[in-house]
């Protein structure tokens, strides 16, 4: 045989096959351009001298994982679809006399020219943008723009490494699967005769349960903190509900739909039913994988555009002020020399303390049942939900606080719980029974001693007195409780100004045996938090967009396929008696519903994974709903948009091979 | 008068760049009497599936008429020109066409769900229907699951279930073997003397000696036509075998 007949051979049927083929190639060249520039950012030289690199660098080794597994899996799929596609042609020249070692060595130039197009042109092209993308993420992070232009070798040598190898399987993969048939088998790949797809009653209500329990975990935790253990469980919950539903879910549903006579014989049901059931049973998996896809892009952008549009307020809750100070003691000799050197820097430094707050508190973990409050150490231990931090407050601390001073009895006190309203009338702590003579509204001091992750109990009381007795008692847990002196103001001067102050603050504070004592800035955090905050977004809209490239590919294919399987349906359809307008409209309507159906149930997995997010989001002192709120909502329509444009597109593919 | 009539029919296609021309029929004029069982016969290229496009009002003519029963499909809207395919005419195919995503039952009842007839009057139709061509017991199956024969039964129930004026038979033995074309000839047969107009499209010698009237039809015309008369089927085929020998010599039309 000429020496150049394979390769052309394999040049010439990759052009013929370019609508399939085409997207694949871009497919590969994508993958490996994005995963270059995701290794680019992790081994960066210029990032690396920055503040907050180790962070950045974590964030981007961890994209490395996401962006490498999804390019391993997303290759496998839309080549397993190739090869499906491929396989008639190769049929056909095993026919005419062309063994399969011929037909491997075509399947092997095939590959080499994929892989050495994808490798070229992803490599040049990730080379290429990385500059502009580290220019992106430096604006992203308020960081100064880096000089100069680098390639490094690590990131170019893993990618050839990952996609060389990734191209071998693929390889392998397709010519055992040529290998393994016989040739009639491979002329009739295409035209296997569809079985009506069975109704598997119990993997359909086996995925209903799934859902409805990834859904009622999601809905029911109601602490932050279980929200962070439950979270995977419920995505995986609702993961494998999805895919069970979308497979035979489905098909059960329109098996019932067909079983009542009366509606299933009235045209429009009668074409949607039996067209659903076979589109669902070719794409079940597909268009799970879409709707999950689709899920992640929403969930992922909605939270890191969330968390970086609200840095500020999460320094807010973070540092409820600019300075906040916390001293393991109110004993008055510890005190005194830590307010001094407050004092003495303020002065130093001619700034003033605005927006005081301060005061003593005694604390420890307690479990409630009703209004009784224990420190059993074996009913702590249990759930972490159940668990709250319980915070008592003298009220001439209190009283300095607020607008209009109250006054306590012995057993009286004030109750503020950061979860709901506290209902009781008394409350039972350590023997003791006290009075609820009121439930505040809000935090003494706004909450400088605690974050919201945690469920935690105010408690106002009479005076020092009150506290020290409590203290005292036999049934707190090893470390007895714990009492703290907190400060915190805000200055009257620049961010810059603020993290000077801090600094020598930092300083000027007094190490005393008696207690440690701690001091944050809410500007100095502010560098920490943007860095890292910054590079979630960062990375969420990286990952966002490798996964609605995904997304993209997989509907074009989904459209190709039904395409050409709808041909003969159009035509029958007509010959019976339809007119082509009739039976246009009839398949729109199918492929709209098949195609819609994964952005509406990715909808409702967003709304329902919300609660969840939202709490999860308070972990992560992000208590501001209404902005998620408004950052989902927005990236929802973005993505829907985006999505129908891209039926619009694929569509006019799809009729055009539907309708030739 | 005439079922169907068509009268002059010339259809010239023209390749898609504007290029070549090329005229599929000429001018074609027969027509088909109430209860007749006609037969189309000519090589292939020689414009049986063009003509019986138009028939089926699939393809429009570039001139001339096909009346049937009285009316011009010439004269009607596409929206029309289906709700006429659906009650007027019934299709019979030879690789069947049915669809895949249905039962036989379903594909049988398709017209009739598509003509939004009740399902009470559906299964009043159906029973005797499927009775008559013995795929009474198989209604639940799919293409897939029965045999070539059963599925073309399955493919003369949908043409039936319409009661339409004519039903149209392209190569209807085509893709079957000899004892069960044999069979569905004779069902063919049956068919027509209860009552049924039928026009069929072959080239085969065997199918078209079942017909009462055989048209032959080359480079784009009607060449000659044999009656049957009086004629048992073996002498018929033997007329068509001479006549097809007549026409491949390039013969003049005479007999």
């Amino acid at each position: 045989m000429p020496k150049r007949f394979y390769p052309k051979l394999a040049v010439s049927s990759i052009r013929r096959h370019f609508q399939v083929y085409g997207p694949y190639l871009g497919a590969c060249t994508v993958m490996v351009s994005m995963f270059y520039l995701i290794m680019f950012l992790a081994a960066n030289s210029g990032l690396s001298g920055m503040f907050g690199a180790s962070t950045l660098k974590l964030l981007f080794t961890f994209g490395t994982v996401v962006v490498g597994l999804f390019a391993v899996i997303f290759l496998f799929y839309t080549n397993s679809f190739l090869i499906r596609r491929r396989k008639k042609e190769l049929g056909l020249f095993n026919v005419l006399g062309l063994e399969k070692r011929h037909i491997a060595r075509i399947l092997v130039w095939e590959t080499l020219l994929t892989a050495a197009f994808s490798l070229a042109v992803g490599l040049g092209g990730g080379i290429l943008l990385s500059k502009i993308l580290l220019l992106v993420l430096l604006r992203i992070l308020d960081f100064p723009v880096v000089i100069g232009f680098e390639v490094p070798e690590a990131a170019v040598l893993t990618t050839l490494k990952l996609f060389g190898t990734l191209f071998l399987v693929l390889l392998a993969y397709g010519v055992r699967q040529v290998g393994r048939a016989n040739p009639r088998e491979l002329l009739q790949a295409e035209a296997v005769g569809e079985r009506e797809p069975k109704a598997r009653w119990f993997l359909a209500l086996l995925g209903l349960a799934s859902l409805g329990a990834g859904y009622f975990l999601a809905l029911a935790i109601d602490h932050p903190l279980d929200a962070l253990v439950y979270f995977f469980v419920a995505v995986l919950l609702v993961i494998a509900g999805t895919y069970l539903l979308f497979t035979t879910g489905s098909i059960a549903l329109l098996k019932l739909l067909r079983r009542s006579k009366r509606f299933y014989y009235r045209s429009k049901p009668f074409l949607a039913v039996s067209g659903m059931l076979y589109r669902m049973k070719q794409n079940g998996v597909g268009l799970a994988n879409i709707c999950i896809l689709s899920t992640m892009v929403l969930v992922t952008l909605s939270t890191t555009v969330s968390l970086y549009v609200g840095l500020e307020d999460v320094l807010r809750t973070r540092y409820p002020r600019q300075i906040v100070l916390r001293l393991d003691s109110y004993d008055s000799e510890v005190m005194a020399p830590v307010q001094s050197a407050v004092a003495a820097t303020l002065e130093r430094h001619g700034l003033e303390a605005v927006d005081r707050v301060e005061y003593r508190f005694l604390s420890f973990p307690v479990f409630r049942v009703g209004d009784t409050f224990s420190t059993d150490r074996e009913l702590l231990s249990g759930f972490a939900g159940s668990m709250a931090s319980l915070q008592l407050t003298p009220l001439e601390d209190y009283n300095r606080l607020v607008a209009e001073p109250v006054s306590l009895e012995e057993n009286e006190v004030l109750v503020f719980y950061n979860r709901q309203p506290y209902e009781h009338a008394t409350v039972q702590l350590l023997d003791r029974t006290f009075v609820v003579k009121g439930t505040l509204t809000s935090l003494p001091g706004n909450g400088l001693s605690t974050t919201e992750a945690f469920g935690a109990y105010y408690l106002v009381v009479r005076d020092l007195g009150v506290m020290e007795e409590l203290a005292q008692h036999p049934a707190l847990p090893w470390r007895g409780a714990l009492p703290t002196y907190t400060l915190g103001f805000d200055l009257n001067t620049s961010r810059e100004g603020a993290v000077a102050f801090y600094h020598d603050l930092a300083r000027a504070l007094p190490r005393q045996e008696a207690a440690p004592v701690w001091v944050e800035s809410r500007d100095e955090a502010r560098g920490e938090f943007h860095v890292l905050y910054g590079g979630l977004f960062f990375l969420g809209a990286f990952l966002g967009t490798l996964f609605v490239m995904g997304t993209v590919l997989i509907i074009y294919y989904k459209q190709i396929t039904e395409g050409f399987e709808d041909r003969r349906r159009y035509l029958i359809l007509r010959q019976v008696g339809m007119s082509s307008l009739e039976v246009r409209s009839s398949i729109k309507s199918q492929v709209l519903s098949v195609f819609f159906l994964p952005l509406a149930a990715a909808g409702v997995h967003v709304a329902f994974a919300f609660p969840m997010i939202t709490k999860l989001l308070v972990v992560l002192n992000l208590s501001n709903r209404s902005l998620f709120a408004l950052c989902t909502a927005l990236t929802f329509a973005a993505f829907a948009l985006l999505y129908t444009l891209v039926y619009r597109a694929t569509t006019r593919v799809y009729y055009r091979l539907a309708a030739a | 008068m005439y079922l169907l009539e068509v009268k002059n029919l010339r259809k010239v296609y023209t390749t898609r760049f504007g290029g070549a021309q090329v005229e599929a029929l000429r001018s074609v004029s027969f027509a088909v009497e109430k209860g007749e069982y006609a037969a189309i016969m000519g090589e292939s290229g020689a414009g049986k599936t063009t003509l019986l496009n138009i028939l089926a009002a699939l393809d429009r003519p570039t001139s001339g008429e096909v009346i049937l029963n009285g009316k011009r499909l010439s004269g009607l809207k596409e929206e029309e020109l289906a709700a006429f395919r659906r009650t007027n005419l019934g299709f019979v195919f030879q690789d069947f066409n049915l669809l895949e995503t249905f039962s036989l039952k379903d594909n049988i009842l398709l017209p009739l769900v598509l003509a939004g007839e009740s399902y009470v009057e559906m299964e009043r139709r159906l029973v005797p229907l499927a009775r008559k061509l013995g795929i009474s017991k198989i209604l639940a199956k799919f293409p897939y699951e029965v045999s070539g024969g059963e599925q073309q039964r399955a493919a003369i129930a949908r043409a039936l279930i319409t009661y339409p004026q004519l039903v149209l038979a392209d190569e209807p033995t085509g893709a079957l073997d000899s004892k069960t074309s044999e069979e569905l000839l004779r069902l063919f047969g049956e068919i027509n003397a209860a009552g049924q107009t039928i026009l069929m499209v072959t080239h085969s010698v065997k199918a078209a000696s079942h017909a009462q009237r055989v048209l032959f039809i080359k480079d784009g015309e009607i060449f000659h036509q044999l009656y049957r008369g009086s004629l048992s089927a073996a002498e018929m085929y033997e007329r068509i075998a001479d006549t097809l020998t007549l026409l491949a010599a390039g013969g003049e039309a005479n007999a």
